[in-house]
């Protein structure tokens, strides 16, 4: 038995012996240079399972199933509301992620009472010296007011098709905890500029909280950084807006529509 | 158990009750010179998957129970089904599904470009707090909770405190935010069955529009110093503008209902006539 390392399995050898296109053998080259690395080998049922999905086929729906579409396409729309509010809350997010390159949660700069703080001079940057930056802010603005206006309709189908009934009660409950963080993602994107609707909007908010027995004047002080509106509350405002909130509306929402497929879409008959 | 491991030098009959709980291990040498049972346990007290399986006592073996009779449930509803799986049922994810869905997708992102472009939005003066704006207002998606805290005139004065609120304005409009989204919380608990059509249950979907109405109502409760109507008038409307929406909608859904119903005897006396 010699010490010399026996390599059974050459592979490399196994390439050359056969006789194989460029493309071939790049591919086999790559697979061969990754499973030595990675092991890919152990993963291939997984792997074979997701080409099989990528071609699955979908059931038909009930009006495909009975060839009631010519009776009932008007009413599709009606159920692509849930996905169009997701596409809304992608734009928006994407949007968004590139204002918050420009925009800065702080309040400096206000020498007198009224004047503009860095909050409010950096929406105005964003607006009038951002290449597309009015754009922008245009797009984030109107997808969080279409992906409200689907959520809201969204509901709305729900209800009238009766597609809440009893085995997807919890889907229901986790909708309008979805349309509550909706709102207040709303709301807090509203108080970032700093203008004087946001201020005064901000100021209801606190109000609000505090007007809650036992727990308000905690509340307030967590969610707007005290009794009155400065500096902790914009940026508390903000994190709330770029940091929590996008992370459980979007676990949220993964969960709901989790929800909708292993349960199945419910169709009116 | 407790009591015997008190008194480890015992009889053997204890002994061998005690080992019967695990695998069958080492207690006897595994013991201390006669002191309390040490508190992490020694690593044969973990039951064996044997034991952990036969789920004897408590939620485990109810849980357990359960599981079987569903899954029976599951086997006996499957048997009686006169549910054929067909080989194709539908169209490819790809490409069929994939290109469909890009294609709404992509229209629907373009809609909202579109109206980007067209429609910029307004930007106001920076904030000042010691100045009060004539009027405050949150997006339009907030007008109906605005409107709710705007419901201070009809807060209950009780004469038995002395004229005194129960609650503050402020506290009134949360509950009142508290109270609507119980409502629609609860909705699912109280409707059930079947029926998914709003002609098949024409209370819910009456109560559906009032609660639409009212959210619109609310709305331009929020604004009225902008709508030439007195409070009163307007307070009334707010909430008799629902009602009334419901009792039509009730009426038109019923009266539908009647018209299926006289369709379907018509249909049936015109195949089988009366003799």
């Amino acid at each position: 038995m010699s010490l010399k390392k026996q390599d059974e399995m050459d592979h490399n050898a196994w390439l050359k012996s056969q006789d194989l296109t460029v493309i071939e053998t790049a591919f086999l080259t790559t697979l061969i240079w990754l499973d030595k690395r990675l092991r890919i080998v152990d993963y291939l049922e997984l792997l074979e399972t997701m080409y099989y999905r990528a071609n699955l086929q979908m059931p038909k729906s009930h009006t495909e199933q009975y060839d009631l579409d010519n009776k009932f396409w008007y009413w599709y729309p009606l159920y692509s509301l849930g996905s169009l509010s997701i596409l809304a809350y992608l734009v928006a997010a994407v949007s968004g992620a590139l204002l918050g390159f420009y925009y800065s949660p702080s309040t400096a700069g206000a020498v007198a009472q009224g004047d503009p703080t860095a909050a409010y001079d950096s929406v105005i940057e964003i607006m009038q010296d951002v290449q597309f930056g009015f754009m922008l802010r245009s797009i984030h603005r109107w997808s969080a007011q279409f992906m409200v206006a689907a959520v809201f309709l969204h509901m709305l189908r729900v209800y009238f098709t009766g597609s809440y009934k009893e085995p997807r009660e919890v889907n229901w409950i986790l909708g309008i905890v979805l349309i509550g963080l909706t709102l207040l993602f709303g709301f807090t994107g509203y108080v970032l500029p700093w203008k004087q609707l946001s201020f005064w909007a901000a100021q209801i908010g606190v109000e609000m909280a505090l007007a809650t027995p036992l727990v308000g004047e905690w509340a307030a002080q967590l969610l707007f950084g005290g009794f009155t509106l400065g500096q902790a509350t914009l940026v508390r405002m903000y994190i709330l807006h770029v940091f929590i909130l996008p992370f459980v509306v979007t676990a949220l929402i993964a969960l709901h529509v989790g929800i909708v497929w292993v349960q199945g879409i419910a169709e009116p008959h | 158990m407790t009591d015997d491991t008190h008194t480890p030098t015992d009889s053997s009959g204890t002994a061998t009750e005690y080992r019967a709980m695990t695998d069958g291990g080492t207690d006897d040498q595994a013991r201390t010179d006669g002191g309390p049972p040490a508190t992490v346990p020694p690593d044969d007290e973990t039951p064996t998957w044997t034991e952990r399986k036969e789920r004897r006592q408590g939620l485990s073996q109810l849980t357990y129970q359960y599981f079987e009779r569903s899954r029976r449930e599951d086997e006996d509803l499957r048997a009686a089904s006169t549910y054929v799986e067909r080989d194709v049922l539908g169209f490819p994810t790809w490409p069929h599904e994939t290109i469909r869905n890009l294609a709404i997708s992509s229209f629907f992102v373009g809609i909202m470009l579109l109206v980007s472009a067209l429609l910029p939005p307004h930007f106001g003066e920076p904030a000042n707090p010691g100045v009060t704006p004539a009027i405050i207002l949150p997006d339009w998606y907030l007008y109906w909770s605005f409107g709710l805290l705007h419901l201070d005139p009809i807060n209950p004065e009780i004469a038995v405190l002395g004229g005194d609120k129960v609650m503050s304005d402020e506290l009134y409009g949360l509950v009142a935010h508290g109270v609507i989204f119980g409502i629609i919380g609860l909705v699912p608990f109280l409707n059930k069955g079947s029926a998914r059509r709003p002609v098949e249950e024409p209370f819910w979907a009456a109560l559906g529009v009032a609660g639409v109405i009212f959210s619109v109502t609310l709305g331009v409760l929020a604004i009225q110093n902008l709508v030439p109507i007195g409070l009163d008038l307007l307070l009334n409307l707010v909430f008799l503008l629902p009602v009334l929406g419901g009792i039509v909608t009730y009426a038109v859904l019923k009266t539908m209902r009647e018209g299926y119903m006289y369709d379907l005897n018509r249909r049936y006396y015109m195949l089988r006539p009366p003799k």
